[in-house]
């Protein structure tokens, strides 16, 4: 009996994938999860299993293509019976040439590797309800219903209107579930969503496995609208393409990252708080401990726990830096979901620590070498890459002294770490060769103010500075 | 046929009017020529009809009428156009689809008119259509109060029209300052009149209609307008339209695209011999009412007259391309007044009032045959014609042999 | 002034022009003595005489040709026919002597056409005819179908003034049984005007003629379903009142049209063209129509009830587009 694979669905608002790469032939067996092929969309790379066992048929969709979501790009002639769940989880074995341990001075960097001076994050999906649970669907998925059918944006039923004011007010069809007839989004609802919370979804696939989290009931301020990043050049491009030079079109993940930051910048005034910490303490314990802690747990001691465990405090202490803003309603988040920029060869991803405030330190230092390594290899699941609360960034792994990070939407703040050296600095009116560390944090004033940045960062500082949490 | 005596021919009208009559007939000749070639230079499109034969009619006819009066041309009247003051240029600029037309290129050929000046209603191609307007015309003159007679000209073909009928009935009922010229040219295009209507006299069709009718010899022009004369007088003077039949032939095809070769040789050879033109060139002549030189001289203000507005009609823009949207509608363009020759107090109340009934005069359920008719029916004793009343005559009438017989 | 029906509107218009202006003057079959098939003339014979209250042939073809001679005097007949069905007996003087002559050689035709219209009265295939879309459809005329007796008499007026040939639908349907009272005071109501006649946000409601009035009733009931529906009476066809659609769209963004003409070729696939160019993002549904069926008017009441629209269908039709 022949089985449907489908394009799947990483994320709530995305519609279409690339196939990059087909790890079998027509004519091969195939296991039940076992990758069968590898896809390229706006949020995350993904190594697709195959939802059942067989020997594959047919690909309709070669390597290269772009396809809506939902569409079939293979099929696999069952060898059993069982009809597989097409869990689109992502398991992509990466080609990561990332250099986990960069050169550096004193300590090892934390495993948080590449990036630029300015870290480029990728953007944060809205919500999504991931249709990844195994016992969601058949193999051949059907579309879903029509609030869940976001293909793309011609197969959301509207109108005319509808969509004129969905493009007027910059309110994204596929965000929004129509009362209409037959499902269809009519002006009522698209009025609603204009004078309410800006674009807040509704997902309702079969088996969202998380609760919708609506606006909070004290209802504060209203909606704001969503800033849409055109990527504008600001010289005519005659004054780009002299001489001898390689054109070539950006990746969509290089792309959404290049149109949030655009997007960040725009709607969030950055403001900029720089302290340094002494390190030295936590550099003594890590020498210490790391052996007898990666032989006991398994996984690496870098300093990105720390600094985690740190921010995690000052986070508790300072909700407003652990918040959102949603037009002139400030959203604050309980728990804090701490994502940590990762550098890949081709490009950047920020997976995020969820419930950091839950874990203790070695449940961090596992979350970060292992979200760091899911993400090398493009293992990751949409999941963990949204719903962050607070970003961290480590430039200083690849030298510099500090850097100034553009905000991860939508946070209101992101720590930038430098690099950890060996500095002389004053203590006790005398000067002692210290690893320092400058740290920034980037935050935005619509919300956070210089007082509560700066208190913050230095609860952080203060806290790494006298660590005093037992790690083993 | 009624035709007219030498002697009348000459006096009743004078030299100047013979005159006329020859200049507008060769005028309307010669501009019919002048149009002739262009068509074939490709500088007049679409249809050319030609009135070659029948220059007398067109000519005559409008003679006949006063300044005030009201013509409706149909296609091979053009020698009215110019009776009645419009200029070879405005024939020609129409053909030729130029701006400086009279209808500035929206209509071609002789669709065009002037309400105010020459009242001229320019015709539609629909045939028959002109006769109740020109109908209501009539009728709306005499209610201002104006003396004016209505004249117009149909075809054979065209009388064969629903519209004939309908104006021409109309016309006779109210009794219209309507003088209808039926040029009988023996052929609608391609048909004979012998398969078009089934009668020889087309003027016969007046009786029908209760009118006065005559037929002239379309191509004696001074017959034409003596007829024409005696109608128009007839029609203003209230005794309802005239028809006149006036006996022609077509000398060319319906338009320059039929050769007309269905017409016999010798029919058109015939009627050659009758050639309008060459008959009043000879009455000129042979009445001493001109010399060669004054023929001369009005054929030489013809030729400079035609060849001046071919120059100007050559040298005329088209019409720009956006005027295909202006004049569907009138909005504030025409100011429209019309011209009362009688006081309009008459048609108010309380002088408009009248009793709401028929007259008796009008009422024609009694079948009282006026004085010296004769019958043409059955009489029955008691002077009714109703069926049973015959039924009844038969039984008690006086025996069958008696009878008169039904014609 | 006391209720007026449409009729007595009608022929209160004619009193008033012929008073205002002695070149207006009127022509049909039996309009003198009879007054009128439908008495819409009784008394203006008595009132203004036989040269201006004409009685005429069966001629259509006459009636309407005379009626043009008559305009190019200057004068500004009107011309009835007494079924306006028989206007297809001069369709070719309509559509080439009255439409076509001020546009071709400026001669304009300062005349109205009028007759009685429409069906619901048992009137058959040739007596119930609404004519309107083949005159729509014919430049350089002007076609008018007045609803109430307010606007029967004041768009007549206004018809006889006119410099253009106008069309001038009577709906024989509402003759008696529309009344209202209407001002003493002279008034004309403007030919190229829509007007609306209810006010409403969810949907749009375009009639005109007997229809508006089953529009306004289905309105009625649309409230009590908490539908809220804006009604406009079209009243003049040729010229369209575009702005006033548009407008009323703009706010209610979805349409339904409702005309008593048959389906095909109505004047709500012309309105359904025009919006579609000019405003399609305003549309919120798709525009719908009620309309008689594409066949001749049926004689048996079955027949004749089941062919035309009626109030049940435009609830019907309205609350299926409120809900889309």
């Amino acid at each position: 009996m022949p089985v449907d694979v489908v394009m799947p669905q990483m994320g709530e608002s995305i519609f279409e994938g690339t196939i990059t790469k087909w790890f079998k032939k027509p004519g091969d067996r195939i296991q039940r999860d076992e990758p069968l092929f590898e896809i390229s969309t706006d949020k995350v790379d993904a190594e697709i299993p195959s939802p059942s066992a067989g020997v594959l048929k047919e690909i309709k969709v070669a390597e290269g293509k772009t396809v809506p979501v939902q569409t079939v790009v293979a099929v696999i002639e069952e060898a059993s019976a069982a009809v597989a769940a097409s869990a689109p989880v992502a398991s992509v074995p990466a080609a990561s040439s990332a250099a986990k341990e960069p050169a550096a001075s004193p300590g090892p960097p934390p495993t948080a590797a590449k990036s630029t001076s300015s870290p480029a994050i990728p953007a944060m999906p809205t919500r999504i309800a991931p249709p990844s649970s195994p016992v969601s669907q058949a193999g051949s998925t059907e579309p879903a219903e029509e609030s869940g059918d976001f293909a793309n944006g011609h197969k959301i039923r509207s109108s005319p209107l509808v969509r004129r004011l969905a493009k007027e007010n910059n309110i994204d069809l596929a965000t929004l579930a129509g009362t209409g007839a037959g499902g269809r989004i009519s002006k009522n609802d698209i009025m609603a969503a204009i004078q309410s919370a800006s674009a807040r979804p509704k997902p309702t696939p079969p088996d969202a496995p998380r609760p919708i989290t609506s606006p909070p009931s004290t209802a504060p301020g209203s909606a704001g609208a969503v800033f849409h990043a055109t990527l504008e050049n600001a010289v005519p491009r005659e004054r780009m393409y002299f001489g001898s030079y390689n054109a070539s079109p950006m990746s969509v993940m290089r792309q959404r990252i290049a149109e949030h930051m655009v997007a960040s910048k725009h709607v969030s005034p950055h403001v900029y708080s720089i302290d340094e910490a002494d390190m030295t303490r936590i550099a003594r314990i890590r020498e210490r401990t790391k052996s007898e802690f990666e032989a006991k747990h398994g996984t690496k001691l870098t300093f990105m726990p720390f600094f985690i465990r740190a921010c995690v405090e000052g986070l508790r202490s300072f909700p407003t830096v652990n918040a959102s803003v949603d037009g002139t309603t400030v959203v604050l988040h309980r728990e804090i979901n701490v994502g940590m920029a990762v550098a890949l060869d081709w490009g950047l991803i920020v997976p995020v620590i969820k419930n950091a405030e839950e874990k203790n330190f070695l449940g961090l230092a596992r979350s970060v070498n292992d979200l760091a390594e899911r993400a090398r290899n493009k293992k990751l699941r949409p999941d963990e890459v949204q719903e962050g609360t607070f970003s961290i960034t480590n430039p200083g792994v690849y030298g510099g002294l500090m850097g100034l990070p553009v905000i991860n939407q939508p946070n209101v703040a992101i720590l930038g770490i430098g690099s950890i050296e060996k500095r002389p600095v004053v203590v006790e009116d005398a000067i002692a060769i210290r690893s320092m560390v400058y740290l920034t944090l980037s935050y935005d004033h619509r919300v956070v103010d210089g007082a509560v940045a700066h208190q913050f960062m230095s609860k952080v500082k203060s806290l790494l500075e006298s660590w005093t949490e037992e790690i083993l | 046929m009624t035709t007219a005596t030498s002697k009348t021919h000459i006096t009743a009208l004078t030299r100047q009017q013979h005159l006329d009559l020859y200049y507008y007939m060769r005028l309307n000749r010669e501009l019919e020529g002048q149009m002739e070639r262009l068509f074939r230079q490709n500088k007049i499109v679409g249809g050319l009809y030609s009135s070659l034969g029948q220059e007398a009619i067109s000519v005559g006819t409008s003679y006949a009428l006063g300044p005030d009066d009201w013509i409706a041309p149909m296609i091979r009247n053009i020698g009215a156009l110019l009776v009645r003051g419009f200029k070879p240029r405005d024939i020609l600029t129409q053909h030729m689809a130029r701006y400086t037309s009279p209808t500035r290129g929206k209509d071609g050929t002789s669709h065009f008119g002037d309400l105010q000046v020459r009242h001229v209603v320019s015709p539609i191609s629909m045939l028959g259509d002109l006769i109740p307007v020109m109908a209501g015309v009539a009728m709306g003159g005499r209610y201002l109060g104006q003396k004016i007679v209505a004249m117009t000209w149909i075809g054979d073909g065209g009388t064969s029209t629903g519209a004939f009928h309908e104006g021409l009935n109309l016309a006779a009922v109210q009794k219209a300052a309507l003088v209808l010229i039926v040029e009988n040219n023996q052929w609608a295009y391609s048909t004979p009149v012998e398969r078009q209507v089934p009668i020889r006299d087309l003027a016969d069709r007046a009786k029908a209609y209760g009118i006065k009718a005559s037929i002239v010899d379309g191509n004696d022009v001074v017959a034409v307008i003596l007829a024409s004369r005696e109608a128009v007088d007839l029609a203003r003077a209230g005794m309802g339209p005239v028809l006149i039949e006036a006996k022609t032939m077509r000398m060319r095809g319906h338009a320059q695209h039929d050769g007309a070769e269905y017409i016999p040789k010798e029919l058109i050879e015939a009627w050659k011999a009758r050639d309008p033109l060459d008959r009043h060139e000879k009455f000129l002549t042979q009445n001493k009412l001109w010399t060669s030189e004054t023929k001369n001289e009005i054929d030489g203000r013809i030729a400079r007259e035609i060849s001046a507005d071919v120059e100007f009609a050559e040298n005329s823009p088209f019409p720009p391309p956006e005027f295909a949207e202006e004049g569907v509608y009138c909005e504030g363009c025409h100011n429209i007044e019309p011209q009362w020759k009688r006081p309009k107090e008459e048609l108010m109340p309380p002088r408009s009032s009248v009793i709401p009934a028929w007259p008796k005069s009008d009422s024609r359920a009694v079948v009282e045959r006026p004085p010296g008719s004769k019958a043409t029916h059955i009489e029955s004793k008691n002077g009714s014609d109703a069926p049973q009343n015959k039924i009844a005559a038969k039984r008690s009438g006086p025996s069958p042999a008696k009878r008169k017989k039904v014609r | 002034m006391a209720e007026t029906t449409y009729l007595e509107a009608i022929r209160q218009a004619l009193f008033e022009e012929m008073d205002r202006d002695p070149a207006v003057l009127l022509m049909g079959e039996d309009v003198s003595v009879y007054g009128g098939a439908f008495k819409v003339s009784a008394g203006l014979l008595e009132r203004f005489g036989w040269e201006r209250v004409i009685d005429t042939p069966i001629s259509e073809t006459a009636i309407v040709g005379a009626a043009v001679g008559m305009g190019f005097t200057g004068l500004r007949p009107v011309a009835e026919l007494q079924f306006i069905d028989f206007i297809a007996c001069c369709f070719n003087q309509v559509t080439n002597f009255v439409a076509k002559s001020h546009y071709l050689w400026g001669a304009p035709v300062p005349i109205v056409l009028r007759g009685p219209c429409g069906g619901g009265v048992h009137g058959g295939p040739f007596h119930s005819a609404n004519p309107e879309m083949y005159f729509v459809h014919t430049p350089g005329l002007k076609v008018v179908c007045p609803a109430t007796p307010y606007d029967a008499k004041g768009l007549l007026k206004s018809a006889i003034r006119d410099n253009n040939p106008v069309l001038f639908l009577e709906h024989k349907f509402l003759y008696r049984r529309i009344k209202e009272e209407l001002p003493e005071a002279e008034y004309t109501v403007p030919i190229g005007k829509a007007v609306v006649k209810r006010e409403g946000r969810d949907l749009t409601i375009l009639s005109y003629a007997a229809m508006l009035h089953n529009s306004l009733e289905a309105a009625a009931q649309l409230e009590k379903e908490g539908i809220s529906t804006e009604v406009i009476d079209l009243r003049t066809l040729l010229p369209l009142d575009r702005e006033t659609i548009l407008k009323s769209l703009a706010r209610t963004n979805k349409l339904l049209v409702v005309h008593e003409d048959t389906r095909t070729g109505g004047i709500a696939a012309e309105i359904a063209a025009i919006v579609t160019e000019s405003a399609f993002e305003d549309l919120d549904g798709p525009i719908r129509r009620v309309t008689s069926l594409d066949t001749p008017v049926p004689y048996a009441p079955t027949l004749e009830n089941y062919f035309l629209p009626n109030t049940e269908k435009i609830v019907a039709a309205a609350r299926d587009l409120a809900l889309y």
